[in-house]
């Protein structure tokens, strides 16, 4: 040991490195307490995956014969266990513990009995000065178990170095005292020669080594994974999570795996229209547009840091809205003050946003694209020029880059393409008689008479989509101005059938100000106008919870208990908004009328919406 | 070597004695994968994940190097900062199992930026940044825990591309930094061959932990993207979104990544840390929300169980409990509570009967906590999520650093950096680094730089 190293090594260090580093861990710590549980079962050989990690490297090394050869021609064809040792590391915790482990392993290996020749075990010392072949020879001895070919090989520098570095061995050299710490880890290596486990040598299993090389040897060839099961839900949340409040619950959670999509042909289904819908006004987007349209709605890098696309509020199975927010969170996780509306029959809307100050969809796209708080892109030109740089849609602007008009045509293409009609609604007007229920039958006799809902929520003859296209003031924004304080003590549920109380001070800690929303007031500045909001149109209603423009309503229910009990009184109150003194009975037949205003085709828009790629950032 | 100064030895000797004489045990300090090299003796750098904060200096995330060396003419100041580009909710970190790289993550953006930390442990560099995680994982949102396996980091998620709820999986890296595989967590639909426990299983992730010995790791569940990146004061007035929290741990097969059980844990588990003794086949997690102590433990028949058996502070009040971290010798359990900022002290000696023994107030709010392996050193940071910090506390309580020297008694002050002062942001995961471990290290010398190709 060169001087300048004795000097801060205390004496024994070395010997103690080369214990602590080459094991570092337990000794097979499932065999240390007898007095423990029963051991645990291996896995059966083959339940498992070995997913390739990378190609084994090569380099040179030296045989037992002397002769050097690469180390791809000795691993070849096989299925290959590949550790590094030296012999001088005579502690008995260090390398012949792991020299013993594999050992084990080989004789589990050789008792199977059936892997004969696919199988080798291969140990290159990085010591060759002293690890000659005859040494090399008389360290096998104690290992070797009859029927599994396990070689004793060396490396010379550099090729040793390389190896070693190529295998991220960490290995000093202590001087003459025979020591080289380093940290031992061995290779599985498959018979294409790809690494498909790596393991540390202070938390070698024999069991489960012998367990892989078996799973390796069964694999004839890499397996396609086994689809899930398809899902049959297509709308909801993952967990509907219903009845969450009460102890009572039970999860019903979906894999996402289990989605499986199906493309619709959106143009010819959007030029034949659905039955109970108007016309939609033309020209139509051709198949293309829509296509292109589709792919960029589910696009995350249209957002300025790739994390939000138009479907990560408008989410499909979510009734294109988001079911499990009141008001969506934009970039960097901003609020956003206003629900998202669904966009089912958004194309038959001639005008956008809750409070209407958008005329056509294919403008209203850089609202989002450009606000702070929503997909917060800087520029106009910047989402322009970072579309036209995605390979994705290299040709996809007919060869140009985008502009303004051809982006906006594009996502308002696909957005005109989700009409969703032939609801029961539909087919009982279409002359199915038995396509609506009694109670839903009754609960429309309500909506266009005693609960006089028609009155803006218009029930058209040619077509009806529920909406007169008006702002009205239902008090919903003059409460949330005027009159909400912050109560002491509001109900927060922390678990299934769990709420606690929290304080109005805990709650405003780390709380942005409310933000005020005076609805169509900001478009016109018009006192006259204060909380007024757009009437959105009911079809598909029953999908698109939570409800009113600020989502503060959680289902129908309590929309129709809202109404029920004459919205909020205040000076610009809509005078078609009363007491309505709905027993249960018709408030439930209300319900059962607007849930059956849900399209017999969202299904198929869903799982059309899952066929498309999600638009992730990918490196370069 | 002839750096080397002849005051180092003992440490470098406690550090490869360390290595021997905890051989049983596994790895904040106390709290790092067991197949992690380990650091025993006096830390020399902490390395700080640190969130940008807008309008605050360059307001993007970046790793911050404190010199926590007491020895050092630089003690308790920040002696190195990388900004690496953005805000991308900056979050958790881990090293890999030679400790040569930290991958910290971003739950926003769900990149993955990899620092070198070998080569010059005072001065880490980034030398690899993963931007396609979401889109080579399958989908995967979030990168939350980066905990170290053989030659790979498995990498837990906390959302998805699809809906940005909790549904979610876990992936494996390779050390180099190419994608594996994916692992979906558990849903009533696909669970995997695992059995319900009760009636929960929901699919959502959080942290993971693993026993070795025992072949079996745990996970957690936390939200999914629309929650942890809402206002928290907002998403507390949103009923929808107080029911999308995971209530769920699962215990796994470690070897072949199958779930084998899910356990009904109600109210958002969190960190997972493992008891360290090979006789103690037990780990512990705690619910954000409805503040629980859980033991996850298995049974004199070998079967994996959980059980609530500690209430931290009062749960009526939510003090929020966040990080936690286990003593080397399984005695005690820091756990830190958000809301209330206070650090306390369980023993843990009867794992079925903690009880708090000591508590602190660490700051305005209190977030992650980290202690040298022979807990004499206590670490604390601020931030729990950006958009869930607290905006108003004393000067310097808000967003810091703390150190802490541990007596057994009481925490006493060593030194702290306000993160605002000293415009660097919010303080969040910190991992503790040592020259001993580094490449000018004279008894860790790399024999070549094999990994040091990495960020080509």
């Amino acid at each position: 040991m060169p001087a300048a190293a004795r000097r801060w090594l205390p004496p024994g260090a070395l010997a103690v490195l080369c214990a602590g580093l080459l094991i570092g861990a337990p000794l097979a710590a499932h065999e240390a307490h007898p007095a423990a549980p029963p051991a645990r079962q291996l896995p059966a050989p083959g339940s498992y995956a070995l997913p390739p990690l990378r190609a084994a490297p090569d380099g040179l090394v030296r045989d037992e014969q002397g002769k050097v050869r690469p180390l791809h021609e000795l691993l070849a064809g096989r299925i290959v266990v590949l550790s590094f040792i030296y012999t001088r590391c005579a502690d008995g915790a260090g390398c012949p513990m792991a020299s013993y482990t594999l050992s084990q392993a080989a004789g589990r290996l050789a008792k199977s009995g059936e892997l004969g020749s696919r199988v080798a075990f291969l140990s290159l010392s990085f010591d060759p000065a002293h690890d000659s072949p005859e040494v090399l020879a008389a360290y096998a001895g104690h290992f070797q178990k009859p029927g599994i070919d396990w070689r004793f090989m060396a490396a010379d520098p550099p090729s040793m170095g390389q190896l070693l570095g190529a295998y991220r061995q960490d290995v000093v050299k202590g001087g003459d005292d025979a020591s080289l710490a380093h940290t031992l880890r061995v290779f599985l290596i498959d018979a294409a020669g790809q690494i498909r486990n790596e393991y540390t040598a202070g938390f070698l299993d024999a069991g489960l080594l012998a367990t892989d090389v078996q799973t390796l040897a069964l694999e004839t060839a890499r397996k396609a994974e086994t689809p899930p099961r398809p899902s049959p839900a297509s709308t909801g949340t993952g967990d509907p999570r219903a009845g969450y409040q009460s102890g009572a619950y039970r999860s019903g959670s979906r894999a996402l795996l289990a989605r499986q999509g199906v493309p619709l042909a959106l143009a010819a289904r959007l030029a034949a229209g659905e039955p109970g819908l108007p016309a939609m006004p033309g020209p139509l987007p051709d198949a293309a547009q829509i296509a292109l349209g589709r792919r960029l709605f589910f696009d995350r890098r249209l957002s300025h840091n790739n994390t939000l696309s138009c479907a990560s509020c408008h989410v499909p199975e979510q009734g294109f809205t988001s079911n499990e927010l009141a008001t969506p969170i934009g970039i960097e996780g901003r609020s956003v003050r206003r629900n998202a509306p669904t966009l089912l029959n958004v194309g038959f809307l001639p005008r956008l946003f809750h409070d209407s100050r958008e005329n056509r969809l294919e403008q209203q796209i850089w609202a989002p694209l450009l606000a702070f708080n929503e997909m917060g892109n800087p520029a106009i030109g910047y989402v322009l020029d970072k579309i036209a740089g995605l390979p994705e849609y290299a040709t996809a602007f007919d060869g140009s880059p985008p502009t303004m008009e051809t982006l906006g045509a594009a996502l308002a293409a696909y957005q005109r393409s989700l009409i969703a009609g032939d609801s029961p609604f539909d087919r009982w007007r279409g002359g199915e008689e038995t396509a609506l229920p009694p109670a839903a039958l009754r609960g429309y006799a309500l909506f266009t008479g005693k609960a006089g809902c028609s009155g803006c929520h218009l029930a058209a003859p040619d077509g009806p989509l529920f909406t007169d296209q008006l702002w009205h003031n239902t008090g919903i924004g003059y409460r949330q101005s005027m009159i909400d304080r912050p109560a002491a003590e509001a109900a927060v549920t922390v678990g299934p059938g769990l709420s606690l109380p929290v304080s109005a001070r805990d709650r405003a800690a780390s709380s942005i100000e409310p933000v005020n929303d005076l609805g169509r007031y900001e478009v016109t500045g018009d006192p006259a106008d204060r909380w007024r909001f757009r009437t959105p149109g009911l079809r598909n209603v029953a999908l698109t919870a939570p409800y009113m423009h600020d989502g503060s309503l959680p289902d129908l229910a309590a929309v129709v208990a809202f109404y029920n009990a004459g919205g909020v009184p205040n000076e610009g109150l809509d005078a078609r908004i009363r007491p309505l003194n709905l027993d249960a009975t018709e408030r439930a037949e209300l319900l059962a009328f607007l849930e059956s205003l849900t399209g017999g085709s969202v299904d198929a828009l869903v799982k059309d919406a899952w066929a498309a790629p999600i638009g992730d950032h990918r490196a370069r | 070597m002839k750096h080397v100064t002849s005051a180092r030895w003992p440490r470098l000797f406690a550090l490869a004695l360390g290595l021997v004489a905890t051989l049983p045990a596994a790895a904040d300090e106390t709290c790092v994968s067991p197949y992690m090299k380990r650091l025993t003796g006096q830390e020399d750098f902490m390395y700080i994940w640190t969130l940008g904060a807008l309008g605050m200096g360059d307001e993007q995330d970046k790793l911050v190097t404190v010199d926590v060396q007491p020895n050092s003419k630089t003690y308790g100041k920040v002696i190195h900062s990388v900004s690496v580009g953005g805000r991308n909710e900056a979050h958790h970190s881990g090293f890999t199992d030679d400790r040569r790289f930290l991958w910290a993550g971003g739950l926003d953006s769900s990149n993955i930026f990899i620092f070198d930390v070998y080569t010059d442990p005072a001065k880490p560099k980034l030398v690899s940044t993963i931007t396609d995680f979401v889109a080579a994982t399958g989908g995967i949102v979030g990168p939350h825990s980066f905990y170290a396996l053989p030659g790979r980091m498995l990498i837990t998620g906390l959302s998805n591309n699809q809906d940005h709820g909790g549904r979610t999986g876990m992936a494996e890296y390779t050390n180099e930094g190419e994608y594996i595989t994916t692992h979906w967590m558990p849903t009533d639909d696909q669970l995997g061959g695992a059995v319900k426990a009760g009636k929960l299983a929901d699919g959502y992730g959080y942290d993971v932990r693993a026993m070795p010995r025992l072949n079996v790791m745990l996970t957690s569940s936390f939200t999914g993207w629309n929650n942890y990146m809402m206002n928290l004061g907002k998403m507390m007035a949103d009923g929808e979104a107080m029911k999308r929290f995971g209530n769920t741990v699962a215990v796994w097969d470690l070897h072949t990544r199958k779930p084998l059980k899910v356990f009904d844990v109600p109210g958002a588990p969190l960190e997972i840390r493992c008891a360290w003794n090979e006789k103690h086949d037990y780990c512990f997690t705690t619910t954000a929300l409805t503040s629980q102590i859980w033991l996850i433990h298995r049974d004199s028949k070998g079967e994996w169980q959980a059980q609530s058996v500690a209430a931290i502070g009062d749960p009526k009040k939510i003090p929020l409990p966040v990080d936690i971290s286990i003593a080397a010798d399984d005695s005690t359990l820091w756990v830190n509570t958000w809301n209330d900022g206070m650090a306390r002290l369980f023993d843990i000696s009867d794992p079925f009967k903690p009880k708090q023994i000591y508590e602190k107030q660490i700051g305005a709010q209190v977030n992650m906590v980290s202690q040298s392996w022979d807990g004499k050193r206590v670490y604390f940071t601020s931030s729990l999520l950006a958009n869930w910090d607290k905006t108003e506390g004393p000067e310097g309580d808000l967003q810091f650093f703390k150190a802490y020297a541990w007596d057994g008694k009481a925490l006493k002050p060593s030194f702290s950096v306000n993160f605002i002062k000293e415009k660097l942001g919010r303080a969040h995961q910190m991992t503790l680094g040592a020259r001993a471990m580094s490449a000018g290290a004279p008894i860790d010398r790399p024999a070549t730089t094999g990994l040091a190709t990495l960020g080509k």
